[in-house]
């Protein structure tokens, strides 16, 4: 199976996108944290000032999924700013549907990223992915990734809203 | 002693960009800084601006011993958690070393809490060197959890050669 499309995410697609982020929040063992809804998804990826942008792949309904999908992938990215060397492309969240993999969907959306993030002037994409996901470690590996909390020594913190509302009442 | 807290201007860049080089020093990576105030000025004050940014500023009579009033600054830009919605990301705060301990870094957190509280972010998140133990404590007495720690998180890149490989095997359409 060979026949799949990549394209930019339509407002029409926000169900597909909430499911498929609860699917790979379910694969990184935190389906739980998932609170946004497909209201929200659609406001902030389709209104004035979007928070992000989507690509989604799609197969022909004769090649859907056992329950029904053609949109069985997405890759949701947005810009992001780093001061040593200006834009960057940062990848939120990158999904193949589990019967859709070792088709070459996920190496074309990668490319397909790293076309976008050149053609806008990025000099770099970033990404996170938790050490445990082997898999996708060596996906990305392979394709020439630099692991940056392991040779440079960065650590991801969060702080959460209320300890932020603590901070703006100082 | 008495600062202000304010949004930067573009006239400001050349000052942020004096300051991302100490703090890039002080990361021990100064090599790394290929851009300019040019740069930042095309970039942070467009039409849709790619980070914002707040500096903080004492009065002539605090001025630094090398002659400056603009003494810290965060950069920050929203990112999109698909779990939760819009966060803020703290890509740099920095207070020069003699202005520090009064209160400026505290300060300019709190700010941008505020500004991301305004925008309906749901967290604020920022990383830090894992040998950085002055800032890992600054921001663990905030309140900051360390996600590399507890769920494993890591950061890659990819960029340079990498990127351009992969971007020139990209499908056409």
């Amino acid at each position: 199976m060979a026949n799949f499309m990549l394209r930019k995410a339509e407002p029409n697609d926000v169900s597909d996108i909430l499911r498929m982020i609860k699917e790979l929040a379910k694969y990184e063992e935190m389906e739980e944290q998932v609170v946004l809804t497909e209201k929200e998804l659609l406001e902030d990826g389709f209104g004035d000032h979007p928070f992000y942008h989507c690509f989604v792949a799609e197969v022909p309904k004769e090649k859907q999924s056992t329950d029904g999908f053609t949109v069985v992938a997405f890759a949701m990215y947005y810009f992001t700013y780093d001061p040593w060397i200006g834009k960057l492309l940062y990848l939120e969240d990158f999904y193949v549907m589990e019967e859709f993999r070792g088709f070459g969907m996920g190496s074309d959306i990668l490319k397909l990223l790293s076309e976008t993030a050149v053609k806008t002037r990025c000099s770099s994409m970033h990404f996170i992915v938790a050490e445990n996901n082997r898999q996708s470690i060596e996906f990305y590996k392979r394709r020439g990734a630099c692991d940056l909390s392991h040779e440079e020594g960065w650590r991801l913190f969060a702080i959460d809203k209320e300890d932020l509302k603590k901070m703006t009442t100082i | 002693m008495k600062f202000k807290i304010r949004t930067a201007k573009q006239e400001d860049c050349k000052e942020i960009s004096r300051m991302i080089m100490d703090l890039a020093v002080y990361e021990k990576m100064p090599e790394q800084v290929k851009i300019s105030h040019r740069e930042l000025e095309r970039d942070g004050f467009c039409h849709n601006p790619f980070f914002e940014c707040l500096v903080a500023e004492v009065p002539e009579e605090h001025k630094s011993s090398q002659g400056h009033t603009t003494v810290g600054y965060a950069l920050y830009f929203y990112t999109y958690s698909t779990w939760k919605g819009p966060s803020v990301f703290i890509e740099d705060l920095y207070v020069m070393p003699e202005y520090r301990g009064k209160g400026i870094g505290s300060g300019l957190m709190a700010k941008v809490a505020q500004v991301g509280k305004e925008k309906k972010c749901v967290r604020l998140q920022l990383s830090v060197l894992d040998w950085n133990t002055p800032s890992l404590d600054f921001y663990v007495r905030k309140g900051a959890q360390d996600l590399t720690a507890s769920e494993g998180w890591h950061a890659l890149r990819f960029d340079g050669e990498a990127l351009d490989k992969l971007a020139a095997e990209a499908p056409k359409d």
